[in-house]
């Protein structure tokens, strides 16, 4: 029954979707008022999607196996918490939420603009519509959320236990405010040339709907880095994994955007470039959809292994960008901003090469995730590309990057202002080396890579922490809290990184019971061993004792073994010390009599990790907060 | 300025051999660059399998026996293929992914200079 309801929903709000945008046709190409429920129709739109999508949450809680998506991927011996962020752990319910939030965003704008020039909120929300019908349509005609199975199974076959953790209940519905959000600021750019009002109060109206998807995707990236951390049981905080990479390069699309978008706003250049960068974010983030969803990758995330899906997806993606694109060429050559060039060590200037060095990392990100593919189809050879291959390549540039990070903001907008900031940079540079030479001391390490890592991201956090404490004159509410934060949150990230790859430690070794192990300062021993039953697993827990410079801490990794679907996991055990920590993971071992693998990693300043993606979120948070000399 | 130099100078003089990357174990530097093939995209280094174990006897023979890095990827390649390295060995069919990038960074760099206005600022 409910399954039903669901789909007549999705049902009418595809054809409400299309009714909406033969009222757009109608007005443009005949004239006449445009229908005065055109908006009521979008919000029913929205509406129906939205109880469409509660009804798929209700039929995973109450676990009504009529449904083919909560037969596979549901069980009635799983917590409830993972009955409901199950709705999301499939491919159909993914992409059911995928559209909700396309709609959301829509819905909010409409909310959230009631000032604003009619025919650009018209034709921003025509094109939201169009890409909510297209992906309707996908959904209705290839992943039915709602499709039945005859006769009804007495059971479900359960959820990957990998996906059995209270940070996936989070992690993709961040991640898809994230990506999917910038649906909307390209909609909002096509209704911005269509209706020739692509201009620098476009880039003002802007900013606001980059920011927000920008924050959610920033606060997802970082679940997701945190997730991966603890559970995968593999000691680090980012692998250079294509799924990952899918998700940082809409990220860093956006985080150019953002930029681009400020030298609009406030010196009217960069119209055309801005319309590309937003064009591309949007791109990117449908791309790493088709990555993920596909099958192409083989991964926790790709839970539809189902080709022809991918081909649809490619293809959705092939017309939103041609369309984009043919409109972005007809319209924008009469709308450009200020031609003149960029004045040497301006803000806009560093702008600029804030946004040439993304784009370049950008390349980098893609064409390692991409190559691999591309290869594998044209010449059947098959290639890896590792982590090494990003930090050979992009190491050199960060340190670049924190510098003009810390530069950047000091420079004044459409004049020279390296002459009048020479002092201040100098003592920047003084005191950032200076604590980097206390710090080399400290920790005993001279290594070249390391000095500069770290006096490049002090250099940053000095030059933000310089301006907070210095500036008495301006009033706390005119300071601009949200770079600060960000700016800051990206210094912290670059040093705790360093940090953690030049101090953490790790080894992999077999122990026996009663045994104890010792690398370097640390000794574990491995003192006991128990087992315990859990609701839909059993698992067996290991004690570990681990002596570090005199001081004893135990850690207690498990092996779970999952009933539906059965299946293994490794949970990791982890203790912190300050900003680092003691991790230990187990290895499956059908004869524990000789042993059982243990994987011990010290993680340096990992915790710092964590604590700069919650600065640079905080930072995209306080984006939204007026500050008293902003328009 | 010259307080930086003269900074500068004792900061290079004091940390003289410190060029190289940690002094990590050349075998575990080895490790981290493999996949374990029975695996989901873990390296030999973080997988106790059994795949990787023997893969890691096999590779401690060759230390051993002072085969060099490069002789022992390339016996890794010739058996399991490229795909078992993390770090794509550059070659003709990779000439693009290592060097794309380095195109996009001259690119890139000849444009900004184009549009740049250089000396002082000439709205002032």
């Amino acid at each position: 029954m409910t399954s039903n309801i669901g789909l007549i929903s999705l049902i009418i709000s595809s054809i409400l979707s299309l009714f909406i945008l033969i009222l757009f046709f109608k007005h443009v190409l005949f004239g006449g008022p445009l229908h005065s429920k055109f908006f009521a129709l979008y919000n029913a739109s929205f509406f129906l999607i939205a109880v469409s999508f509660v009804l798929l949450v209700i039929s995973f809680v109450v676990s009504d196996f009529s449904i083919v998506a909560v037969y596979e991927n549901s069980h009635t011996d799983k917590p409830f918490f993972y009955k409901f962020a199950g709705t999301w752990g499939n491919h159909e319910g993914s992409m059911l939420l995928f559209i909700l939030i396309i709609s959301l965003y829509g819905y909010l704008f409409l909310i959230f603009t009631k000032q604003l020039n009619f025919s650009l909120r018209f034709t921003t929300i025509f094109f939201q519509t169009s890409l909510q019908f297209v992906f309707l349509l996908f959904l209705i005609l290839t992943s039915n959320p709602f499709e039945k199975i005859f006769p009804i199974p007495n059971q479900g076959l359960g959820l990957n236990p990998i996906l059995q953790d209270p940070l996936l209940v989070l992690h993709p519905p961040f991640l898809y405010l994230g990506y999917v959000g910038f649906s909307l600021v390209f909609s909002l750019l096509l209704g911005g040339l269509v209706t020739n009002q692509y201009n620098q109060n476009w880039a003002g109206l802007a900013k606001r709907w980059i920011f927000l998807p920008w924050t959610f995707l920033t606060f997802g990236i970082g679940l997701g880095s945190f997730w991966a951390y603890y559970e995968l049981g593999w000691g680090g905080y980012w692998f250079w994994d294509p799924v990952e990479n899918a998700s940082l390069m809409p990220w860093i699309a956006s985080t150019a955007l953002i930029h681009s978008v400020l030298v609009m706003d406030k010196t009217k250049k960069l119209f055309n470039w801005t319309a590309i960068l937003t064009i591309l974010t949007f791109v990117l983030s449908l791309f790493g959809t088709f990555l993920v969803r596909s099958g192409i990758l083989n991964s926790v995330h790709a839970f539809a292994n189902d080709p022809e899906r991918g081909l649809y997806i490619l293809f959705i993606i092939s017309l939103i960008t041609l369309s984009a694109l043919v409109i972005y060429i007809l319209k924008s050559a009469k709308q450009t901003g200020d031609e003149n060039g960029f004045i040497l060590f301006s803000r806009e200037f560093s702008i600029v090469v804030n946004n040439y060095l993304l784009i370049f990392a950008l390349t980098v990100v893609t064409i390692g995730t991409t190559y691999p593919i591309l290869l594998s189809v044209f010449t059947e050879e098959s290639i890896s590309v590792g982590p090494q291959y990003y930090n050979t390549i992009l190491a050199p540039f960060v340190f670049i990057f924190l510098i003009l990070m810390g530069i950047g903001p000091y420079m004044k907008w459409n004049k020279n202002s390296f002459a009048i900031n020479r002092n201040k940079l100098t003592s920047f540079v003084l005191s950032s080396l200076i604590v980097t030479a206390l710090v080399s001391l400290i920790l005993k390490n001279q290594n070249f890579i390391f000095i500069l890592g770290v006096a490049c991201s002090l250099f940053l956090i000095i030059s933000v922490v310089y301006e907070f404490a210095y500036f008495k004159h301006i009033k706390l509410k005119q300071f601009n809290f949200a770079r600060l934060f960000s700016h800051a949150g990206f210094g912290f990230l670059i040093l705790a990184i360093t940090l953690h790859y030049f101090f953490s430690k790790e080894f992999t070794t077999k122990i026996q019971l009663g045994e104890t192990s010792s690398y370097q300062e640390f000794a574990i021993k491995f003192s006991n061993y128990f087992s315990k039953q859990g609701k839909n697993y059993q698992e067996l827990i290991g004690e570990y004792e681990i002596q570090k410079n005199g001081e004893k801490v135990i850690l207690k990794p498990s092996i779970r073994k999952y009933s539906h679907p059965q299946q293994f996991t490794s949970e990791t055990s982890i203790r912190g010390e300050w900003l680092s920590d003691m991790y230990i993971a187990m290895d499956y071992t059908s004869d524990a009599s000789s042993g059982i693998g243990i994987r011990f990693y010290y993680n340096y300043s990992i915790r710092l990790i964590w604590l700069s993606y919650i600065l640079i979120t905080i930072g995209g948070l306080l984006s939204f907060v007026q500050r008293k000399n902003e328009k | 300025m010259k307080n930086l130099l003269f900074l500068l100078i004792i900061f290079f003089l004091y940390q003289q051999d410190s060029f190289a990357l940690p002094s990590q174990d050349r075998e575990v530097k080895i490790y981290k660059n493999i996949r374990c093939l029975a695996c989901q995209g873990q390296t030999l280094n973080d997988s106790n399998s059994d795949f990787a174990n023997d893969l890691k006897k096999v590779i401690k023979r060759k230390l051993d026996n002072n085969e060099t890095d490069q002789q022992i990827y390339s016996y890794l390649t010739a058996r399991y293929g490229d795909w078992i390295l993390f770090n794509p060995p550059v070659k003709q069919s990779t000439l693009l992914l290592w060097f794309f990038p380095v195109f996009i960074l001259v690119i890139g760099l000849l444009i900004l200079y184009k549009r740049t206005v250089f000396g002082k600022s000439k709205l002032s």
